[in-house]
């Protein structure tokens, strides 16, 4: 079964001219790590949104299509249904703390309290999450004391806590340091092995060509490509989309002719490449 | 626009979410209106703001939690709750029958805010401090008033009108500036008779 | 961080009181002075609660409540004193100025009525924590959602200081100035607010999507992370709140 399907999608936010995002088909298998990328005002964060529900639920407007997120149809059901199947982690870390709660425990228990479950469920499932993104030991603390990094990977908690099988992550390190950054990102491998499907936008390009299995280009709303990062950014087309490859492949692409036609898209494929071609010369 | 949707409930997650917005607005006003040393208030920005955008409901419920949580550091500030109540009604109600167009009528929502303001609040002053306001302007007129006329409740409207005049004025100006300021697709999540429409 | 609270962590006898029962208890104190039509009902009901500040060993933290009202209230008595409507015994006469009896006598009932209404409250808000407020109100039927919206507010104003202090600070440097005339000040303060008020509105949409994603509009019953600890007087003493107020009413009407 495919974890994501989106067939045909199309939104419109209520009083707006153009389409936001207009016949948009992709899909995704259990585990797959997909990088959503294009443009400011590409349709990138209406898409993240149109995959928890938020588009159409929360700001309603025009909606055609439909996705399906583990087996349920977003139009069809309640966001607070939606969330079980798919959790959805915003660029702001401070505006995802609700601040109703007094400790990083009880925050990242709130959206189990809201489901009404049992508490020995809550403290298990929250000592679970609390592990896995390595802010164990702020448990006491307030939340509004953390760093960003440490912030972010609370409010993953958050949502890990709900047990979706969907992560959606918009642009989750774009307000953070490189050290922070480099905290979320060693979250997301682990969320990775935890087998989550993951989609992430993210415009430090080198970053989404070596993190995610697919990328999924957006411009103007539409989908322009889908395809695995090296045959992506090999593609002649691509500067069309007004992307820049990450930077690996434009050195790659000046100095090697490879015979298969896919170039490096990360340091250690270049490396490896670079090298091979030094030998052979 | 139907009497319906003037008093549409909608307490969505959006316009809920205005409220502590709102009140720590609220709070800010009055923190940098004392750092300035300003003669007024300037305290009730966000529940303006927030009734021009979600309506009179919100309004009146920013404007309650407003008092209680003031009342909290201190306590007279519950009983003046009423008064924030009102004013986020007034607002709320003006804001959804075409009050928001222009500056002019934003301008006759800053004399409705008086009006209900004073109104309001005299009373309260009356019960409370048998008429004053505790400003020291507002409380030489009601001397001088109270002196020349013996009427409490005319010096103490005048004492109440005098403090609320430019107060009340600045307020909605500015809530209304920044009103103006707002992206539209941040007004558009607050409307209550939005549906999903399909898309062939 | 700021606290925006008077609440006082202590150990007392009225700190482990329920907060629903404070507030009945704040009904009570503030009606029955109200009701009884004897100026000695407002005078019992200031000192037992002052007597229960006191005992909850806050009424230190009391003071500066006081003194600010205290300052009004001054004024509310020179001028009744010397305006009061009813002004007819001169009383005594200072440096020129005469104060009447009468005012006087009104404006000794309003410090009761004040201290009174204040003192009542104050053994709320000094020995109760807002949050433990607003969970056993929403445990007896507020809606979770208000009730969301009411704590919020005391973590969100100390953000919202903190960011104001940097505003403040940021338009300093760019030469702004904050000293002055009136009109000087008045211009500096649409740069102070309204950055912050911008921030904060725009801020909403984000937190709105993160609650919802945090399933806040789920439509079931809600767990409580914690038990509150039950307060074993509790009925009695709600009890004996309404059936003294209800005297008082009798008493009122009666009279």
């Amino acid at each position: 079964m495919k974890k994501i399907l989106v067939e045909h999608l199309k939104y419109r936010y209520p009083q707006a001219a153009e389409l936001a995002l207009n016949d948009i088909s992709f899909e995704a298998e259990e585990g797959e790590k997909i990088g959503v990328i294009g443009r400011n005002g590409a349709g990138k964060s209406t898409l993240c949104q149109a995959l928890t529900g938020l588009v159409p639920h929360f700001y309603k407007g025009a909606y055609g299509g439909r996705v399906i997120v583990d087996g349920t149809e977003v139009l069809s059901s309640s966001i607070s249904e939606i969330v079980l199947k798919v959790g959805i982690v915003f660029q702001n870390p401070f505006t995802q703390v609700t601040g109703a709660k007094e400790t990083v425990y009880d925050e990242v228990a709130f959206g189990l309290e809201n489901l009404g479950l049992p508490r020995g469920e809550i403290s298990s499932r929250v000592d679970a999450a609390l592990e896995l993104l390595r802010i164990y030991r702020f448990k006491d603390q307030a939340p509004f004391s953390l760093s960003g990094g440490q912030t972010q990977r609370m409010a993953i908690a958050g949502i890990i806590a709900m047990r979706p099988r969907i992560i959606v992550l918009d642009e989750p390190t774009s307000q953070l340091d490189p050290q922070g950054s480099e905290e979320v990102y060693q979250a997301l491998d682990d969320l990775s092995d935890q087998g989550l499907t993951i989609v992430l936008t993210e415009h430090k390009i080198e970053k989404i060509a070596q993190y995610c299995d697919k990328i999924l280009v957006l411009q103007d709303g539409r989908s322009v490509a889908f395809d695995t990062p090296a045959r992506l950014f090999s593609a002649e087309d691509s500067d069309a989309w007004g992307i820049r490859p990450p930077v690996y492949t434009s050195v790659c692409r000046k100095l090697l002719r490879p015979p298969t036609g896919v170039y490096p898209v990360t340091l250690s494929e270049a490396g490896e490449a670079l090298a091979n071609w030094e030998a052979s010369t | 626009m139907s009497k319906k949707s003037v008093w549409s409930v909608k307490l969505s997650t959006a316009s809920l979410v205005l409220i502590p917005a709102a009140v720590g607005v609220n709070y800010i006003g009055k923190l940098f209106a004392q750092l300035l040393k300003l003669p007024l208030w300037l305290d009730s920005i966000g529940t303006v703001l927030a009734s021009m955008l979600a309506g009179p409901i919100i309004g009146a419920l920013a404007g309650l939690i407003n008092n209680i949580i003031y009342g909290f550091m201190d306590p007279v500030s519950f009983v003046y709750g009423i008064t924030s109540v009102a004013i986020g009604v007034v607002v709320g109600l003006m804001a959804r029958i075409g009050f928001l167009e222009n500056w002019v009528k934003a301008g006759i929502i800053a004399f409705a805010v008086i009006f209900t303001s004073t109104v309001v609040s005299t009373p309260i002053n009356i019960i409370f401090w048998e008429g004053q306001t505790g400003n020291i302007w507002g409380d030489a007129v009601y001397a001088g008033v109270l002196n020349i006329t013996n009427t409490v409740w005319l010096a103490s409207f005048l004492d109440e009108l005098i403090v609320d005049l430019p107060d009340k004025i600045l307020t909605v100006l500015i809530a209304y500036g920044i009103y103006r300021g707002l992206p539209k697709n941040l007004l558009q999540l607050y409307r209550a008779d939005s549906e999903i429409e399909e898309l062939k | 961080m700021k606290q925006l609270t008077l609440y006082v962590d202590k150990q007392s006898f009225v700190h482990a009181v329920d907060p629903i029962t404070k507030l009945f208890y704040v009904a009570f104190a503030i009606l029955t002075s109200m009701l009884v039509p004897t100026a000695y009902a407002g005078v019992i009901c200031a000192l037992l609660s002052l007597s229960l500040l006191c005992l909850a060993k806050v009424i230190k933290n009391a003071s500066p409540v006081f003194l600010f009202i205290g300052f009004v209230l001054f004024t509310v008595v020179v001028i009744q004193g010397l305006f009061g409507v009813n002004n007819q015994t001169e009383a005594f006469r200072l440096s020129g100025l005469i104060f009447y009896r009468e005012g006087l006598i009104t404006g000794a009932k309003i410090i009761l009525r004040v201290v009174n209404i204040v003192s009542a409250f104050l053994i709320l808000t000094l020995t109760t924590k807002a949050s433990d407020l607003v969970e056993d109100l929403v445990r007896a039927g507020l809606s979770p959602r208000i009730g969301y919206v009411i704590t919020s507010v005391f973590q969100i104003i100390p953000q919202m200081i903190s960011s104001a202090d940097i505003i403040m600070d940021a338009q300093r440097s760019r030469g702004m100035e904050t000293e002055g005339g009136l009109m000087v000040r008045m211009k500096a303060f649409i740069p102070l607010i309204g950055p912050v008020v911008l921030d904060s509105f725009m801020s909403t949409k984000e937190r709105a999507m993160a609650l919802e994603a945090r399933a806040f509009s789920a439509p079931n019953k809600k767990t409580f992370l914690r038990e509150r600890p039950a307060y074993t007087y509790a009925a009695k003493l709600r009890g004996a709140f309404v059936v003294l107020t209800l005297a008082a009413l009798i008493w009122r009407l009666a009279a």
